[in-house]
């Protein structure tokens, strides 16, 4: 075998550090330059700095981004989270092994050019299935796509660094031109709409400023193109091509030179598309606030967490500050004590954002209250959730918003430094914080003596390496400190005994990012939306099988069925709602019928679900229950750390139930041997993780148990559980191939103008026959 | 000081004691497994659950500090359901047998396995007193058992099982030879009796134990000579007289009295028994008809026993052997003479009659494709040993290689596993929740300690302990959820990881993942020897 270099190594280390703690970093930094983590670099690292071949072992193998084998020179990450799972990941993660022949034993192709994995959640819902090869998101897959999605991703992996940028002379006041450019944006295309933009004003010289900005939330209207013309008139565009950039630009800004004489007859196309009031899916129009599915959309939002969405520039320091930014942080500096900041937060009713709702104000009392010189802040961004994004879009958007919250939290607590722990799955995210935090310390927002005081606040910001539990305050501690992330018992809390035994202030994203609009508007302001227990607004990610898929700010109370129906525009495809997946892994299901039900922490509780981070996951009726029971304790399951006997080994015990009943082999027993093992796993596991894992469970048995029991009677309800359906061929089958053609196992033999049939040892369900016949012909039993 | 009330009781402990300290102080036992003192609580395991009054949810004992005013229950309904279902999962993820399969085939459940090593270790007087805690006959079953244990041996399944009958036999022929075989410690006398009637395997067994355990035996029987069947039915080429009289001296030499030629319900009645005798063990054999009436018993043609106990419908008679089942083998009437003894002892002592404790066995049934490779390891790879004459029985030489091919699949720590005994205690069952058993591994690289994942609970005790200690590798947990493991980095083997606190692990260790490789049950071969010292009655 070739020796391995090391030089590489040995930069890191000199680059990073040498403390235990920098072990993530190291790691990430090695995955990065050699695609895996070979064991030579690892003794290598051991070597030169304070970690052990113990804490690198049991860290490099708790984290699911790491390998430990070489990879092909790309990596596909196929998302199995929650939305994608509903709408056929599995099916898309087969589709690409068996598309570049992967061995069974194996995760890259022959050629070692690709490497499938599944990944736990992209965060990008909307775009479901979703799959990321190498940083470029592809949504909407499909069996069939599989295949143009490699080549165009080849196609483009040869093209995309020829593309330059190219500065160029804007006007003021000559309007201007925003994108939307978060991650599920880039992901449908608005990098390549952004690129065309810059080329179409190139060729046509019009000079008006291109301007990036956040997520906008119409996930389900991507890419969005919004022109604000000189005289303040605005048109929003959904859906747009990289070809329509030019026609747009000339329509709305007119041409110099020779491309005047055909803005007349492009202008009249785009009027078409303008008149058409359909939302089908099928081509690029513009849109307006005043239509009315925009107007539902955002009607009963109300926007704090994602204050100006759509409107700023997310890492332009001015036009936050323009838009009142750090003036909360400035008020809290020079004319609040920091009891009265608490006071506010208190009288705003703030509750933690990441799930349990724990008052906000009592962990900031606690953590002041605490005795220590040193102290530190920490900012939860490890959304894990499979179905969860809402701390992703805010990251990626509102980078300014997160630190305010942050900064006026450790000045009331009296913490020095602080820590963004973010997902790895969340690359932009990482690196507009990151930017955020430069400019803003350039700026004296934070760092030293902040706008001319005593206080100074440095913040790093630590990329997650893909383990769900730490999310859990305890686990994600132990992860800043490079180690495992391995929940604690607590007491003690963190407010007492957290980051390296200091006292720390842990809270979710979306919390910090409610602080300055509340110092700013006043706690009665945020404390008049809501409800008696729950006030202000909640961020919540819609997605799965909703005809209007987005990111939505909501105030606390809505019902379930507000956002379904108003916001979200019902169920896509015409067909049944049949509940909704409220709080990922830790929540629960509410049926069709409850769903009148209060948004808010004590109603969701109370119906066996949990506010969670703020993931709904919209199914229909072809989604099967117990199927999504048994999918969220494989992931449970797999993303427990091990340590406590109820969570490992107990919510093993539960999947394996479901796994019989899924395959057609449960008995009547095991439903209360489910609910008993759901009992006892909830109380007696240490950590959050645990306490809510059986969650699913219970909320599917109490609202579904019809379905359970038909799976012990062997059948599936919704025709999703495999081992209990089977494909067949009705005589509406008019015997045009097309079936034959798709089958990915040659189950059907090809008989032109004759009714096909299904070989049903053949068959693996994967209802590619079903989705492609023309005459509906294809019915599942 | 903090004061708390656990179980209704009030206790003042530090500020910095957690509830287990604090009901340590009060004597009440909390059971634990992956707390080990000294150390900072792993709460792992979830044994030592309490119940504290306001919280929502069970806590572990050992992690959690006292606050004043705290109140504790820790034997609640909830508790101990919630204890015994964390030691149910466990089990269900355990891998590997607390006892070896002969063991459990074994009717008396001899402990075959530590007999097989004690001949191969030359420990012969260990070996016939491991013998003779279970078999009362070992030189007449060594001659004429079925040797169910073989059956079920491991190593049938390769090339032919261990001769355990055999081995068996040279160990108490071996015995027999010396100048004072061995005798076990009788307890002193505790001035009740039992009369045993019928001078037969089970008779004979039965008056063994309880003379042993401090009551006075005599044994009734209508013959000339003691031995029931085993003189009258079997034949003589199969079993020689003297064989059956020696082992039959040493019984009597523990001071167990036989009233030969008396046969009860016709030379004595059975009420005027009932009178002298504080207890009754009938062993009459197959009943003849008339048997059951002449000894008060309603007539059939086997008497009526509880299973557990052996009791009959009568106050203080018990029956076993021939008498109350119709399958016959010596080596059961020989465990049931051994059994019922127990119950006539708890009779006797006024105790709650259950009859000898079962004890709780981890079994990990059939092996998979590669497993029988694991055993074959260390143990002798030569074929089933025949004697070069078979009716001396084995040679030292050909018992010693015999006894080498044990595959030695019983727990080096059976005696001492805290899963075993929490399981125990609290009736726990390993096959509550169905699971799909993990391979068995078992890593020998280590000079003297043999690491054993699948017995594995998780609790990085060793992890902790390793560190501490600063090996230069030690241990870590691999991986996370259902699937951590823990392991030596980088893959190397556990005789790198452990280079300096092997023996502490193995002590430390709760469970038998970690256990010294000459472990006899948990003990040092050296104490074990120390059992059985000869006749000092």
């Amino acid at each position: 075998m070739e020796e391995l270099n090391l030089t590489f190594v040995d930069e890191t280390v000199e680059k990073v550090g040498t403390g235990a703690e920098k072990v993530l970093e190291i790691l990430q930094a090695l995955q990065g330059h050699y695609g895996y983590l070979p064991q030579e670099a690892l003794e290598r690292v051991c070597e030169l700095t304070e970690i052990t071949p113990a804490a690198i072992t049991g860290v490099s193998s708790f984290y699911d981004q790491f390998r430990h084998r070489p990879a092909g020179q790309h990596i596909i990450h196929v998302c199995v989270g929650t939305a994608c799972h509903v709408k056929g990941a599995e099916q898309v993660y087969e589709a690409f092994r068996s598309y570049l022949d992967i061995p069974t034993d194996d995760d890259t192709d022959p050629q070692k050019v690709f490497t499938v994995e599944r990944i736990a959640c992209l965060g990008c819902c909307t775009l479901a299935p979703a799959v990321q090869i190498d940083g470029v998101t592809y949504g909407h897959l499909t069996r069939e796509t599989v295949p143009k999605v490699l080549n165009d991703f080849l196609k483009q992996a040869g093209t995309a660094h020829r593309t330059r940028a190219r500065r160029r002379k804007v006007r003021t006041g000559a309007g201007e031109i925003r994108v939307g450019l978060g991650s599920c944006c880039v992901a449908r295309g608005s990098g390549r709409l952004h690129e065309s933009l810059n080329k179409a004003l190139v060729e046509t010289g019009v000079r008006v400023p291109v301007k990036r900005v956040g997520c906008v939330g119409m996930c389900h209207q991507t890419p969005l193109l919004e022109i604000v013309t000189p005289s303040g008139e605005s048109s929003l565009y959904a859906r747009v091509e990289p070809e329509d950039a030019k026609p747009i630009v000339l329509r709305h800004f007119g041409a110099r030179g020779p491309h005047r004489k055909i803005t007349g007859a492009v202008s009249r196309t785009l009027d078409r598309l303008l008149t058409d009031e359909s939302w089908g899916p099928v081509t690029r129009y513009s849109i307006n606030v005043r239509d009315r599915e925009v107007s539902d959309f955002l009607g009963r939002q109300i926007h704090v967490a994602i204050e100006h969405c759509g409107h700023i520039d997310p890492t332009d320091l001015d036009e936050y500050v323009r838009h009142d930014g750090f003036k909360a942080l400035e008020k809290c500096l020079k004319e609040l004590q920091d009891d009265e900041v608490i006071g506010q937060i208190e009288a705003s009713g703030l509750r933690g954002r990441g799930g349990a709702g724990f008052p906000t104000h009592l962990k900031w009392s606690a953590v002041r209250a605490s005795a220590g010189e040193k102290k530190y802040v920490v900012c939860n961004g490890d959304e894990g959730d499979p179905g969860a994004f809402m701390d992703r879009m805010l990251m990626e958007s509102y980078p300014y918003r997160i630190l305010e919250g942050m900064a006026i939290a450790a000045r009331c607590v009296g913490a020095s430094e602080g820590y963004l722990y973010i997902r790895a799955e969340y690359p932009l995210a990482v690196k507009r914080v990151t930017e955020a935090i430069e400019k803003a310390t350039e700026r004296g927002f934070l760092g030293d003596n902040i706008l001319g005081t005593d206080f100074s606040l440095r913040l790093k910001i630590v990329a997650g390496a893909g383990a769900f539990v730490c999310g859990e305050e305890t686990a994600l501690m132990a992860s800043i400190e490079g180690r495992r992330g391995m929940p604690k018992l607590r007491p003690p809390y963190p407010a007492h005994k957290g980051l390296w035994g200091r006292p720390t202030l842990i809270n979710n994203v979306e919390t910090y990012a409610a602080v300055s609009w509340i110092i700013r508007n006043g706690a009665d302001a945020f404390a008049a939306i809501g409800t008696g227990q729950s006030k202000g607004t909640k961020v919540f990610a819609l997605a799965g099988k909703i005809a209007r898929g987005g990111l939505i700010e909501v105030p606390m109370g809505i019902s379930i069925r507000q956002i379904i129906d108003e916001i979200g525009g019902g169920i896509a495809d015409g067909r049944k709602f049949k509940a909704v997946q409220v709080g990922g892994p830790s929540g629960g299901c509410i049926p069709e019928g409850s769903d009148n039900l209060s948004v808010d922490y004590e109603s969701l509780t109370a119906a066996g679900a949990m506010m969670g981070s703020g993931g709904l996951v919209v199914l229909d009726e072809t989604d099967c229950m117990v199927d999504i029971a048994r999918y969220f304790l494989q992931f449970t399951q797999n993303q427990s750390c091990g340590k406590c006997t109820f969570c490992r080994i107990g919510t093993r015990r539960m999947l394996d139930i479901l796994d019989r009943l899924c395959a057609g082999e449960g008995k009547a027993a095991d439903l209360d041997e489910l609910q008993h093992l759901a009992e006892i796993i909830k109380k007696g596991s240490l950590c959050g993780l645990g306490k809510t894992a059986p969650n699913p469970v219970l909320s599917t048995l109490r609202y579904f148990r019809d379905e359970y029991e038909a799976h012990i009677d062997k059948s599936c309800p919704a025709g999703k559980c495999k081992a209990l359906i089977k494909y067949t061929i009705t005589d509406d089958c008019i015997g045009c191939t097309i079936c034959a053609q798709h089958c990915p196992t040659d189950a059907i033999a090809m008989r032109p103008y004759e009714k096909h049939e299904i070989d049903l040892e053949k068959c693996v369900r994967c209802g590619t026959c079903k989705s492609v016949c023309p005459a509906d012909a294809v019915r599942v039993e | 000081m903090p004061r708390i009330t656990i179980d209704g009781r009030e206790v003042e402990v530090e500020a910095q004691a957690t509830i287990l300290d604090a009901a340590e102080k009060l004597g009440i036992e909390i059971p634990t497994m992956c707390y080990l003192r000294g150390h900072e609580a792993t709460t792992s395991c979830m044994v030592c659950v309490v119940k504290v009054a306001g919280a929502a949810s069970l806590v572990p004992a050992c992690g959690t500090s006292v606050r004043d005013g705290m109140v504790v229950e820790s034997d609640c309904d909830e508790v101990r359901e919630a204890r015994k279902a964390a030691l149910e999962l466990l089990l269900s993820d355990h891998v590997g047998d607390c006892v070896g399969p002969c063991a459990t085939g074994c009717p008396a459940h001899m402990d075959i396995p530590l007999m097989i090593r004690q001949i191969a270790a030359g420990q012969m007087r260990g070996a016939i007193a491991t013998v003779k805690r279970d078999i009362a006959l070992p030189a007449v079953l060594g001659r004429i058992c079925p040797a169910p244990c073989e059956n079920v041996c491991r190593r049938a399944q390769h090339d032919g099982a261990v001769s355990v009958c055999l081995l068996k036999r040279y160990v108490a022929d071996m015995d027999l030879q010396t100048a004072e075989p061995y005798l076990p410690r009788c307890l002193p006398k505790r001035g009740k009796r039992v009369a045993i009637i019928g001078a037969g395997p089970a008779g004979l067994a039965a008056a063994y134990y309880l003379q042993q355990d401090g009551f006075d035996c005599t044994v009734f029987d209508d013959h000339d000579e003691p031995g029931g069947m085993l003189r009258y039915a079997v034949p003589e080429e199969e079993l020689s007289h003297d064989v059956l009289a020696a082992e039959i001296a040493q019984i009597r030499k523990l001071g167990v009295e036989l009233r030969l030629r008396t046969r009860v319900g016709v030379s004595v009645s059975m009420e005027d028994v009932r009178r002298e005798f504080e207890a009754v063990f009938i062993a009459v054999g197959v009943l003849k008809p008339g048997d059951a009436e002449a000894l008060k018993l309603a007539a059939s043609d086997k008497v009526k026993v509880d299973a557990a106990t052996y009791a009959t419908d009568l106050p203080g008679v018990f029956a076993g052997g021939d008498a109350v089942r119709r399958r016959k083998m010596t080596v059961r009437a020989v465990a049931d003479g051994k059994e019922a003894a127990r119950s006539i002892a708890q009779y006797l002592l006024g105790e709650k009659v259950t009859g000898p404790a079962k004890a709780f066995n981890s079994r990990m049934g059939k092996l998979r494709d590669g497993e029988m490779e694991v055993f074959l390891e260390a143990a002798s790879s030569s074929a089933r040993q025949t004697p070069a004459d078979p009716a001396a029985g084995f040679t030292a030489s050909e018992a010693r290689h015999e006894s080498l091919r044990c595959l030695r699949c019983d727990c080096r720590k059976g005696d001492v596993c805290l899963l075993r005994q929490h399981a125990q205690t609290h009736d726990a069952r390993q096959t509550r929740y169905k699971a799909e058993r993990r391979p068995f591994v078992q890593e020998t690289q280590h000079p003297d300690v043999v690491y054993e994942p699948g017995k594995c609970i998780d609790c990085g005790i060793c992890i902790e302990i390793a560190s501490q200690a600063r090996e230069k590798l030690g241990l870590t947990f691999v991986g996370r959820g259902f699937d951590v493991r823990v392991a030596v980095p980088f893959s190397a083997p556990l005789s790198d990881g452990l280079r300096l606190v092997g023996e502490r692990c193995v002590a430390a260790c709760p469970t038998g993942a970690l256990a010294r490789k000459d472990a006899q049950n948990g003990q040092s071969p050296k104490e074990d020897e120390t059992i059985c010292e000869g006749d000092e009655r």
